[in-house]
């Protein structure tokens, strides 16, 4: 059990700097979950917090310990890969023994975690097999199994789903949810999937280009999103954007100063002639529960709608397109929420 | 034996050979004689008898000719020469005997089944002048001189007179001293094998019989003595008019001799040499393979200032010819006061630059990640190489043990640098070295010990192969 704190952090390349000071506090037992898309750092965040990458600036704090360097043996971290990095020549069993074995712990106490372990993640059948001989569901809990008897202060999760097929990714990511209740753990999770973090996290940190730009309870960055891009990156199908210059004036009148341009989600529209847009409907996606619409409005800009019932719109009809105010999000120019 | 007779009965799907199949059946058969003919040849010419070998004999099998016994006799009427049929082998061999073998036989019993000429003649051929003639000396109270005449310069003979000194004896006594002093008329007799052989007249059909001391290769006829006259001399006989009688015989004292330490005027220790020879290749393989692979495992997992150009100093090393090194080599052991120990023959090649690039490429197909998450397992830098890495790179590492074992075993070179003074070091290798001196060759024996060194390799390569086959890392990560 222990707290997180990164002051700072900043990690180069050479000249090419990834990580432009990152502060960050994760609590005590709280889930937190690094978000944002490929190249923006959010695993080499992660190895610094393990200590595989040495840290170019700022300082890592565990429990107020400053850990910069001290190598990742003895941080007493336990990380979860993306490819598992199960040691194949060695069983299920020495692959979860192994580390506990490097901490000089005595046979029994080895023994009776490797059972806990088993016994949590439902592996107790295939302790005596080699890794090759698993599917990748099983590999995956090997790997979880390996984190877990290690009894670490802080879990990392290095996108520890997506070798997984659709289906079990769903049922891993309830299972490591519920795993995170019993345990009470300090978790940090790395994803690109936005859906992971919403589902999964306490603290959802979303991280752009190496810097971080919100963070904040799920729920809290879907309702009020700091910024254009959280705006854009939490939340299926995306927001809608649109220019404030094309906007009539009867939704002109709602907006703040200086709004540069306006956000909604798909499913604060609805086929209405209030408020309302003229939207040339591309394609439509219906699943039984809700439909998608997706087509263009006013000065070819996309749009799309989330309806909670099915319809009779089919592509290529002209359609008017009412907006819940409500929900409306404005944006400076800078992409600011208003 | 079904298994192994399905195995070499295996068709290509179908009942029938194929096309496929008989090429692919003719190939293997091809590469098999290729590979294993000359292994054959040595194992059939290491238990030919020394006579086949030193005349270069062509036959892949051990057959030896049928033999006779040639022998001459000096005496009053002049040089004799007469042939003795049915003579036991181990008479016609007696010279290639070991001390152990002739006191198996008891030969008074037997010479005294002889007389006259025949009798002279066994006598000087199983050397029983020297010793019969010493004791006559002692027992009839002559001169101490007569002893050592034989051995004298020829002016000193002069100064004395043995004619008259023995003139005393019986007839049988003067023969037998005058053979031993090498007085005249007598001298010492001649005993030989030769080889057996015969010719068929052609309208006759009469069958004449012949001895013939050698057939050369490289002769269309051979040099012949008549059986029935052989005073008559010598006659040409074309080669491909004789017969040959031949009979399948192995030499098995090519093994038993060396290896009981029987070899006449050398001290060859079978036990010795090969004991030096797998202390210095067990020792030397597993020191390789500790530096090597922790050098390799530096070079391809860590990132330090001036990898590549320690990198490109090792691959360097590879182009360096080995002769080059010879007397570098000579000059760091003999400073390090290596000389004669076998530490010096295995450590200056502990490190191969080979090896090290071998596992070195080896180790860069394991993952990194497998590293990191031992590190994130508490591991220290020795237990992920001794634990993850060294288990992982198995393969490449049995390549390189099965390798250094064959080079260390059959190295000439550094043991000759290393220990060539001190005789109680020499490996196998040296030790067959010994059995092609100056003065003699013994390639009977030779060939037969290097059958014998050769065994522990091939059994190696047996047991090791299996681990080159074995992929163990190639399953696990995806």
């Amino acid at each position: 059990m222990a707290n997180l704190k990164l002051i700072d952090i900043k990690k180069s390349y050479g000249k090419t700097q990834v990580i432009h000071g990152v502060n960050l506090e994760v609590l005590d037992g709280e889930f937190c979950v690094l978000v944002g898309p490929s190249g923006c750092g959010k695993s080499t965040l992660l190895r610094m917090i393990a200590g595989l990458e040495a840290i170019s600036d700022g300082s890592i704090l565990i429990d107020e310990d400053r850990v910069n360097d001290i190598s990742a043996a003895k941080r007493g971290l336990a990380m979860v890969f993306q490819s598992y990095a199960l040691y194949p020549h060695m069983s299920v069993r020495q692959n979860l023994a192994f580390g506990l074995e490097n901490l000089k712990l005595d046979k029994t106490e080895i023994e009776k975690r490797i059972q806990e372990a088993a016994r949590l993640l439902r592996m107790e059948e295939y302790l005596k097999r080699r890794p090759g001989q698993l599917s990748g569901g099983q590999m995956q809990r090997v790997a979880i199994g390996r984190a877990i008897v290690r009894e670490p202060s802080i879990y990392l999760f290095d996108e520890p789903l997506s070798n997984l097929d659709a289906e079990l990714r769903v049922a891993t990511r309830v299972e490591l949810k519920a795993l995170h209740e019993r345990l009470g753990n300090t978790m940090v999770y790395v994803t690109h999937d936005q859906v992971e973090a919403m589902t999964m996290a306490d603290k959802i940190v979303v991280l752009n280009e190496g810097i971080i730009e919100q963070v904040g309870a799920p729920l809290e960055l879907y309702n009020s999103p700091a910024n254009k891009f959280v705006a854009g990156f939490i939340g299926s199908p995306k927001m809608n954007f649109l220019d404030y210059s094309s906007l009539p004036e009867s939704l002109k009148k709602f907006a703040p100063e200086n709004s540069s341009i306006f956000g909604i989600r798909p499913e604060h529209l609805s086929i209405t002639e209030e408020n309302s847009l003229p939207l040339e409907v591309n394609s439509v996606e219906q699943l039984g529960s809700d439909s998608y619409l997706y087509g263009v409005t006013i000065g070819e800009q996309e749009l799309s709608i989330k309806l909670n019932n099915q319809t009779d719109i089919r592509a290529q009809q002209k359609v008017d397109v009412g907006f819940d105010l409500d929900n409306a999000h404005w944006f400076d120019s800078a992409g600011k929420s208003l | 034996m079904t298994a192994v007779i399905n195995f070499f009965t295996r068709t290509q799907g179908k009942k029938k050979l194929s096309l496929v199949d008989w090429v692919s059946y003719i190939f293997l058969f091809l590469g098999f004689l290729i590979i294993f003919l000359p292994v054959l040849w040595l194992l059939l010419n290491s238990i030919k008898s020394q006579f086949l070998l030193q005349k270069l004999d062509t036959n892949l099998l051990p057959m030896d000719y049928e033999r006779i016994g040639r022998a001459t006799v000096y005496g009053p009427e002049g040089k004799e020469i007469f042939m003795m049929k049915d003579l036991p082998s181990w008479v016609l061999y007696w010279s290639d005997l070991s001390e152990d073998e002739r006191s198996q036989h008891d030969i008074d019993s037997f010479i005294s089944q002889y007389g006259d000429k025949e009798f002279y003649a066994l006598r000087s051929h199983f050397g029983l002048v020297p010793g019969q003639s010493k004791e006559l000396i002692i027992n009839k109270n002559l001169p101490e001189w007569l002893i050592k005449y034989p051995s004298m310069f020829p002016s000193a003979k002069k100064e004395y007179d043995p004619e008259s000194v023995i003139s005393v004896l019986n007839i049988e006594e003067v023969r037998l001293l005058s053979e031993y002093l090498g007085l005249k008329p007598y001298k010492p007799n001649g005993f030989t094998s030769q080889i057996f052989v015969t010719t068929v007249d052609s309208e006759t059909s009469e069958v004449t019989e012949y001895s013939v001391s050698r057939i050369s290769a490289n002769k269309d006829t051979v040099n012949a003595r008549l059986i029935s006259n052989p005073q008559a001399g010598i006659v040409k006989l074309p080669k491909n008019e004789i017969i040959l009688n031949k009979s399948l015989k192995p030499a098995w004292i090519n093994y038993t001799n060396p290896l009981t330490k029987n070899v006449a005027g050398m001290d060859f220790d079978a036990v010795r040499c090969l004991n030096n020879s797998v202390f210095v290749t067990i020792v030397a393989t597993l020191i390789t393979l500790l530096i090597n692979s922790m050098a390799a495992f530096a070079l391809s997992k860590y990132r330090f200032n001036g990898q590549i150009i320690f990198f490109i100093i090792i691959l360097a090393t590879l182009m360096v010819p080995a002769s080059v090194l010879i007397v570098g080599i000579f000059k760091m052991v003999s400073v390090t006061g290596l000389t004669g120990s076998l530490w010096g023959v295995i450590i200056p090649g502990a490190a191969t630059p080979t090896g090290v690039f071998m596992l070195r490429q080896y180790m860069l197909t394991i993952p990194d990640e497998l590293l990191e998450a031992a590190r994130m397992d508490a591991a220290s830098e020795w237990t992920i190489y001794w634990r993850i890495v060294l288990p992982l790179a198995l393969p490449a590492v049995a390549v390189l043990g099965i390798l250094s074992i064959i080079w260390r075993w059959n190295d000439l070179i550094l043991p000759m640098i290393a220990v060539s003074t001190t005789k109680a070091a020499y490996t196998i290798q040296l030790c067959l070295l010994d059995f092609q001196g100056e003065y003699i060759a013994q390639e009977h024996y030779q060939l037969a010990m290097t059958v014998v060194s050769l065994i522990p390799t091939t059994l190696v390569f047996v047991f090791l192969q299996k681990y080159i086959t074995t992929g163990i890392a190639t399953t696990g990560i995806k």
